[in-house]
């Protein structure tokens, strides 16, 4: 569960401050699978890092499963991610000179696994997206679509508690992007924690919640 | 442990991806460094080394006999011989009689009496022009006519600098002889005794005792000096392959060879400002050396930082799925590690299988000596620890800049 209350972020530049989150409450509950929508610079992208601790907020407190994660020091908030949290970003974020396998393989064995036991969990992980033959191809090897199923490996492959989603359809064709939906959508119903920032209303269809900003500000919530 | 299987393993993997071309230059440049860093020193300190080798296998051999100091002579010179002759760890020796003689060389020509006499102050050295051979190859010197028959009377050996030809290069260091060739005849004189010679042959050398001096056989020597007593002034020895001078000598001594001369061995004879220079060159050599080191590690830098640099995103993407800061470095450091050891190892390859051979094979020609390339093991290993770790440094610390930087910035690339 995460709680988030009076989240603010400004950006300085020289004498300009941006406020680009003006005060932001959420409340993310177990289980489910949050859409945050709104248009470019309505602030979707920088709530989504706030809330999955790779970022700090200006002001505000930030609760994550009763851990206070702004009270944490640099080197305890990235083992908090990389125990408690998964990612998907917008252009898959792979390590270009691993293979698909070892891409996945990385954070559980930096998680103390070894070799074999990541290898075994990587390619189940890799199965479940559907990436059973695509083991050893490197990414770039990979189309848009498959390498985006492989990050969602990635972020999979440890259990996360939750998993953060930024625009991972953007650079996906339709199709592609459907595919990705529909995957995340299975993993809800398995009992995910999901929270996604898209723009396109027709890949909310799985989720349960979605909030829209506005400004910096959540201007409206809509449950399914 | 976790962080560095996880660094070798992302270090491994980028190198691995890298393009080959690339790889190669590094690991050249990294190669040139080690041969910069072990190289010119190795060349410096061979110029004396070579010089110090020739002067040993050309002149005073392995363990040299000579007159004790209150002496003129070795004493009781054939009995030190007779022992020699029974010690199995000696290969060969040469007696040695010492002297010093006007030859002229136009005495026959030059009809006017006040004509410029061609007349040198020579050191004649009297040999058994056998165990001279045997012991310092000095037959291998002759560059004109032949060398001492040891049947044959009445001819003589010259170096190379006591003829004009050959000397004109010093300018006037030195005297020598004009118009003299491998035939014709020359007037050796001492306060006493004067008597003709044919010039036999021309010994060349970077050694003076050869290239200055001239050798006759040591029976004329001993008539037309006096030495009677049959007392030599030298005693160079040449010890059997494997044998410990130091050990022979030590034997020498127990028996009382060094109630009767001096004895010392080669390297108790090196002069001490020829180990001087040695010792400066090898600073001199490092200090060249460290200039390209210094080079080396602003390549290793810049590259590892244009690669982190590059990858500032993947970076910041490690970091958000949760690895540590200090993995990351080490793929970097990983990275350094491999061209800086990858490229020793090739320089010590192409150091000890190929220049140190071949240089020693063929000596650099040098005016004074015939430079080998001097490369000893401990000062290697000493160098290529100093480059390894400069390299480690010079990639760690662009890894480090790009790694601490903000997470979240190095993602978005801001």
């Amino acid at each position: 569960m995460i709680i988030a209350r009076n989240i603010t972020r400004t950006y300085t530049t020289g004498d300009i401050e941006t406020h680009v989150l003006k005060g932001v409450d959420v409340t993310i509950n177990t289980g489910e699978f949050v859409a945050i929508m709104g248009k470019s610079g309505a602030g979707k992208s920088t709530l989504l890092y706030q809330l999955s601790v790779l970022d700090e907020p200006t002001t505000g407190t930030l609760t994550i499963h009763d851990i206070n994660v702004l009270a944490l020091d640099e080197k305890e908030k990235t083992s908090f991610r990389l125990n408690t949290l998964g990612f998907v970003f917008q252009d898959y974020a792979l390590v270009p000179d691993l293979t698909a396998q070892e891409n996945v393989m990385i954070p559980l064995l930096m998680r103390g696994m070894d070799w074999n036991e990541s290898k075994l969990i990587a390619q189940a992980s890799l199965q479940n997206v559907g990436l059973s033959t695509k083991f050893l191809n490197l990414p770039n090897q990979l189309s848009g679509g498959e390498q985006q199923r492989v990050s969602i490996a990635r972020a999979l492959a440890g259990n996360p508690k939750i998993l953060f989603a930024d625009e991972p359809t953007a650079n996906l064709d339709s199709i592609s992007g459907e595919q990705v939906i529909d995957l995340l959508g299975d993993l809800h119903k398995s009992g995910q924690t999901i929270v996604m920032v898209t723009h396109e209303d027709e890949y909310t269809k799985y989720c349960n919640r979605i909030i829209r900003m506005e400004d910096g500000k959540i201007v409206k919530e809509e449950v399914r | 442990m976790r962080a560095l299987r996880i660094g070798l393993l992302l270090g491994f993997r980028q190198i691995q991806r890298a393009s080959t071309w690339t790889t190669l230059l590094i690991i050249f440049v990294m190669t040139l460094t080690f041969l910069n860093l072990v190289g010119v020193s190795g060349v410096l300190v061979g110029l004396i080394v070579g010089s110090e080798r020739a002067f040993r296998e050309q002149a005073i051999g392995d363990i040299m006999l000579s007159p004790r100091d209150a002496e003129k002579s070795i004493l009781d010179t054939q009995s030190i011989v007779r022992e020699l002759e029974t010690y199995p760890d000696i290969q060969s020796f040469s007696v040695r009689y010492k002297g010093s003689a006007t030859v002229e060389a136009n005495y026959k020509e030059r009809r006017d009496l006040s004509a410029e006499r061609d007349v040198v102050r020579a050191r004649i050295t009297g040999i058994d022009t056998e165990e001279e051979n045997e012991t310092t190859n000095l037959e291998k010197r002759v560059v004109e006519g032949s060398y001492l028959d040891p049947n044959e009377e009445g001819y003589i050996l010259v170096g190379s600098l006591t003829l004009d030809r050959y000397a004109s290069g010093f300018g006037d260091a030195f005297d020598s002889l004009r118009e003299v060739q491998v035939g014709d005849t020359v007037r050796l004189s001492t306060e006493e005794v004067s008597k003709e010679f044919i010039v036999k042959g021309v010994v060349k050398s970077k050694v003076e005792d050869v290239s200055m001096g001239m050798f006759i056989p040591e029976k004329e020597f001993r008539r037309i000096f006096g030495r009677l007593d049959r007392n030599a002034d030298q005693v160079a020895i040449r010890v059997a392959p494997g044998v410990d001078e130091s050990i022979l000598k030590a034997r020498m001594v127990a028996s009382g060879m060094d109630t009767k001369a001096d004895i010392k061995t080669f390297n108790e004879g090196v002069p001490k400002f020829l180990t001087d220079i040695k010792n400066t060159f090898a600073v001199l050599g490092t200090f060249i050396g460290s200039i390209g080191l210094i080079v080396a590690s602003i390549t290793i830098f810049i590259i590892i930082f244009i690669n982190a640099l590059s990858r500032r995103r993947h970076i910041g993407i490690l970091k958000a799925v949760g690895i540590e800061r200090s993995t990351i470095e080490l793929a970097y450091v990983t990275q350094a590690a491999f061209y800086a050891t990858t490229g020793s190892l090739f320089g010590a390859l192409i150091t000890f299988l190929f220049l140190v051979p071949y240089f020693d094979a063929h000596p650099i020609n040098f005016p004074f000596s015939d430079g080998i390339l001097v490369v000893e093991t401990g000062a290697t290993i000493i160098k290529t620890t100093i480059l390894l770790v400069i390299t480690l440094i010079a990639g760690f610390i662009p890894a480090w800049l790009i790694a601490r930087g903000n997470t979240l910035n190095a993602i978005l690339g801001r």
